[in-house]
């Protein structure tokens, strides 16, 4: 006579008892009050680049939709999704994607490339010197010394990597001097 | 309390959870907008949808036949997410009962969530939807031992979820039920490899219920592989977490398992303790039929290792509470059980008198005839001296595969 098998587990799970009616505010709450946690942790635990980060957060958000009746810790459930969905994130691009030099990535405009700026005649000479620059370089340059973006957060706006960005911007700089100096030499 | 950005203490401190967030600002404000806006009519859509359809997923079950339940995938009222989980759930309900209408059912739901119109919900809900429908059609599979096929629908809803990078709950969910058909196509290490990784994802979640779930499915592969010492000490790790927990369902079926365990590393004691543990969890819950399964598995498990008195007590016990609830075929199959051990001991008189109380019960119930005839003939077989262990066992099988012939039709 043999022993029966130890029970297995079931596949699945009674369900919870219902929630209370739940309104569009509350799941507008939730948003507004974990948004700014999970893209922080993202970014801040995973080095997620910024616009990717917001999108695996809204993922998450959108992911939560159909658990929300059997979730019990919200803050716990949330936190737990985002490292999850940050780790899964760099499996599946953590071929793909260089490794960022974080310190140069993160650091905001350099001062004293803010005064390569501020020593420019003044900023006709710079709306001059943007105008006469491509495009894409002028908007990078923008980016970088007027709305104070870092070179990572570039990065990820135009699509490429961090180190690439950073050579654009000392290229970019570089043109912007001998335009500068051209204009110069014009007066 | 020491403040840090440990992610454990920033899910239960506030206060942290604003510091840690304060330093990163929105990379685009009308972005994050127009998500917030997304979520909150989904968190609508979703909502409305589920107080539209409270029965009506029961509704067309019951008003239409089985075996035209494949067409009900064209109802427009059941092509949305909250018909999909009602779905889901009347598979669950039946997987024991009726494996074969929850086969149906996973089957439908699996029709449905694939031909779904991409614009009816973003893409991740709809993959969400997909990867649950795969699970439910892999579970049903496994409980009806199709194996393969079960492993095959369990990949299929891993496909279903691969490029969402935030569905790893979903993944965890699917990849347990995984772990468990690797188990029992004896496939131990994958299965192992794959329930440990689940159980880190709901610990990470705080879903403590599941983390001891698929805790559980890990101990049952160790036991299975006849690892019974890990077993019993991951058992032991488990039962922890579900009296922390409160998680009375689990704490009874973790007992139970933890009595298996002990009976098989020879310590009875330990066995008989945790057993008793199982059935007194299970009588508070009012599982009334859990407790006779408890008892009988708990003397079963016992007798095979030679604990015959005690283990005869709980199969008399079982026995008891078996009539006690009506449930006259198991309570047959016990007293088959008990007949087993008497007639191994030589204790024919007292095994006659039983086969002939399992003749009036199965008589008084209108059980199934050919299940009583085979019990007639044990009980005339003891008494021309002709009866052995073996042929109280081969009864017990053939009352046993009728009581599942019985069922597999009804479904």
């Amino acid at each position: 006579m043999a022993p029966e098998a130890i029970d297995d587990t079931p596949a699945d799970l009674r369900p919870l008892p219902p929630p209370c009616p739940v309104e569009e505010s509350v799941f507008a709450r939730i948003y507004e009050e974990n948004c700014g946690l999970l893209v922080s942790l993202a970014v801040r635990k995973f080095q997620v680049p910024l616009v990717d980060a917001e999108g695996l957060a809204h993922e998450v958000f959108l992911s939560y939709l159909r658990h929300s009746e059997e979730v019990r810790d919200l803050h716990h459930w949330l936190i737990g999704a985002i490292c999850n969905a940050s780790r899964y994130y760099w499996r599946k691009h953590g071929r793909n994607i260089e490794q960022l030099d974080t310190d140069v990535a993160a650091e905001r405009p350099d001062p004293r490339s803010r005064n390569v700026l501020i020593d420019l005649p003044d900023n006709i000479a710079l709306a001059e010197v943007l105008d006469r620059m491509p495009p894409r370089w002028a908007h990078i340059l923008r980016l970088r010394y007027i709305e104070g973006y870092s070179i990572k957060e570039i990065a990820e706006q135009q699509n490429v990597t961090s180190k690439y960005m950073q050579k654009l911007v000392a290229k970019c700089l570089h043109r912007a001097q001998e335009i500068f100096n051209g204009l110069a030499h014009e007066e | 309390m020491t403040h840090s950005d440990d992610v454990d203490h920033l899910a239960e401190c506030s206060a942290c959870r604003q510091r840690f967030a304060a330093n990163v600002v929105p990379f685009d404000p009308a972005a994050r907008r127009s998500r917030e806006r997304e979520f909150t009519s989904v968190a609508g859509k979703l909502e409305r949808e589920r107080d539209a359809s409270s029965d009506v997923v029961a509704r067309y079950l019951r008003d239409t036949p089985t075996d035209e339940w494949s067409r009900l995938a064209e109802m427009p009222d059941l092509r949305n997410n909250a018909a999909l989980e009602l779905m889901s759930e009347e598979v669950r309900r039946r997987l024991h009962r009726k494996p074969r209408e929850a086969l149906a059912i996973a089957n439908l739901s699996a029709s449905i969530a694939e031909s779904l119109a991409p614009s009816q919900y973003p893409n991740v809900v709809l993959a969400q939807l997909r990867g649950t429908a795969w699970k439910d059609r892999a579970s049903t599979l496994r409980y009806l031992a199709r194996y393969d096929e079960a492993l095959e629908a369990a990949e299929r809803g891993e496909e279903a979820l691969e490029p969402f990078v935030s569905l790893e709950h979903d993944r965890a969910v699917i990849r347990m039920v995984k772990g468990m058909i690797l188990a029992q196509q004896e496939r131990f290490e994958e299965a192992y490899s794959i329930l440990a990784d689940c159980r880190r994802v709901f610990r990470d979640y705080g879903d403590i219920t599941r983390y001891v779930q698929a805790g559980r499915a890990q101990a049952s592969s160790l036991y299975n592989e006849k690892r019974h010492t890990e077993a019993h000490d991951l058992l032991l790790e488990l039962l922890r977490d579900a009296i922390a927990a409160s998680d009375i369902e689990s704490q009874a079926g973790i007992h139970n398992n933890l009595g298996y365990c002990a009976a098989h590393l020879g310590d009875f004691v330990s066995a008989n303790i945790h057993f008793s543990e199982t059935v007194a969890k299970f009588t508070d819950l009012g599982f009334t039929a859990e407790v006779p399964r408890t008892e009988r598995g708990a003397g079963l498990a016992l007798i095979a290792r030679g604990q015959v008195t005690t283990g005869l007590a709980r199969l008399r016990e079982a026995r008891r509470a078996f009539l006690m609830a009506r449930m006259v075929e198991d309570a047959g199959l016990c007293a088959l059980n008990i007949a087993e051990v008497l007639i191994e001991r030589g204790d024919r008189s007292e095994a006659r008198l039983l086969t002939q109380d399992v003749i009036d019960e199965f008589t008084a119930g209108g059980m199934n005839q050919r299940a009583i005839a085979a019990v007639v003939e044990l009980r005339d077989a003891i008494d021309v001296d002709d009866a052995t262990a073996e042929t109280v066992h081969t009864v017990h099988a053939f009352v046993e595969s009728l009581q599942h012939e019985f069922h597999g039709t009804a479904n």
